[in-house]
């Protein structure tokens, strides 16, 4: 059970087949052009003005038609024109399948039904976050997704406490960290408690009994699963258009006083409490200067 | 019996996979590696009938070392068990690179050893 795209959906269900999904790749490929190709098909820009935005995207983690806009290259008219010519071209995979004649027609709809109930687990719910946050929505996606892990993996009850603008990020018994970069730039990071920490083991290890395991292993069990749930964070960020890049998962052992949020990023918090009165947490520290 | 590697940097992942498929008659985990360089020099050494690798890891990642093994190796089986499976991107670019399957984790047994028997 896992975030999917539909063509891996379709490729599970024995409905295509590997050579028929990357065909229709190939076709969506072919068909679905980037906001700077757009751009230039309709002589809103120069090549030399193109490469001019990507080369200052490498220092400003913007999208190319804000970032065109800003530079003067664009008007917001503009950009909304080029935006609706590029949303009327674009191929969905299972057109694309369609089309080259991977899927029948009549199929389309009855797995796209389908698709939808297999992924209803992960459809993201809203989570209030303070104001002033950038990227509100993909926050607010991957705390959901994350309590929804700990729910459907880890097996775990608990309650969801309010998102907190942090300053540090208090002392556990060890803290698992995955970096994200691509759309957004930040830290993501899940301390766990003695108990959280054997629960998540048990799920990712599958043993009824684990406390002869060696903290090795159980902290190994933890960055495992945060690397589950990222894995399945970038695919619904991908789902939205965001790419999401993660690293390999480290672990922290923070000092008495926590692990302070760096300069020029924001810190939110999640609390967790489990049942038993432990506290957990899971944090994000989104770089607000990725330059 | 086939010979299978897994290459994970995850402790806990590796101990899963080598339990479920040393479960079935037809397979047998003959080594392990924690990243893509220690997954070729592996490789060369044990000439395995398939390789269960990861994508996200240190050192070099799943999919470089896909590619480099299947440039010296052309006929060799790589099913790539991945919490990336679900990136439309990645997906598709470990298939043109020549894996041949693509698992998302979290796995169970029954997916594993299905396309395990698939391939051999």
């Amino acid at each position: 059970m896992a975030v999917k795209f539909f063509g891996q959906f379709l490729i599970e269900q024995g409905v295509v087949t590997h050579a028929g999904l990357l065909k229709a790749i190939g076709l969506q490929e072919e068909t679905n052009r980037k906001i700077g190709a757009v751009v230039f098909e309709m002589g809103m820009m120069t090549q030399v003005e193109i490469a001019k935005v990507h080369q200052s995207q490498r220092n400003e983690d913007k999208r190319f038609g804000d970032k065109a806009v800003e530079m003067g290259f664009l008007t917001e008219e503009q950009l909304q024109q080029a935006l609706l010519c590029q949303r009327n071209s674009h191929i969905y995979i299972g057109e694309a399948l369609v089309k080259t004649g991977g899927l029948g027609k009549e199929d389309l709809e009855k797995y796209l039904i389908q698709f939808k109930e297999n992924q209803r687990p992960y459809t993201v719910e809203k989570i209030e976050l303070p104001i002033g946050v950038a990227n509100q929505s993909i926050w607010e996606m991957v705390a959901d997704l994350t309590n929804k892990m700990l729910i459907r993996v880890a097996e775990m009850s608990f309650r969801a406490g309010p998102c907190q603008i942090i300053e540090q990020l208090p002392t556990r018994t060890m803290v698992a960290e995955i970096g994200f970069s691509g759309s957004v730039s930040a830290r993501y990071l899940l301390t766990t408690s003695q108990n959280s920490r054997k629960i998540i083991a048990r799920a990712i290890l599958q043993e009824s009994d684990v406390d002869n395991e060696s903290v090795e292993v159980l902290d190994d069990s933890v960055m495992e699963f945060i690397n589950i749930v990222c894995g399945n964070i970038a695919a619904k960020a991908a789902q939205s258009g965001f790419q999401i890049d993660i690293s390999p998962p480290i672990t922290h052992n923070p000092s008495d006083c926590g692990l302070p949020v760096p300069e020029k990023h924001t810190g939110l918090m999640f609390p967790i409490y489990l049942s038993d009165g432990e506290i957990f947490e899971l944090a994000i520290f989104i770089n607000n200067d990725p330059a | 019996m086939k010979k299978v590697i897994i290459v994970d940097d995850s402790i806990a992942v590796a101990r899963q996979l080598e339990k479920i498929i040393n479960s079935s008659d037809d397979f047998n985990v003959v080594a392990q590696g924690r990243n893509g360089a220690e997954a070729i020099k592996l490789y060369m050494q044990e000439k395995p009938d398939i390789i269960c690798m990861d994508m996200n890891m240190p050192v070099m990642d799943g999919l470089s070392a896909l590619r480099t093994l299947r440039q010296t190796s052309p006929d060799v089986n790589v099913v790539m068990i991945t919490s990336l499976g679900g990136v439309s991107d990645k997906y598709a670019e470990a298939l043109k690179l020549g894996a041949r399957d693509v698992i998302s984790k979290p796995f169970d047994a029954e997916t594993v050893l299905k396309t395990l028997q698939k391939i051999a």
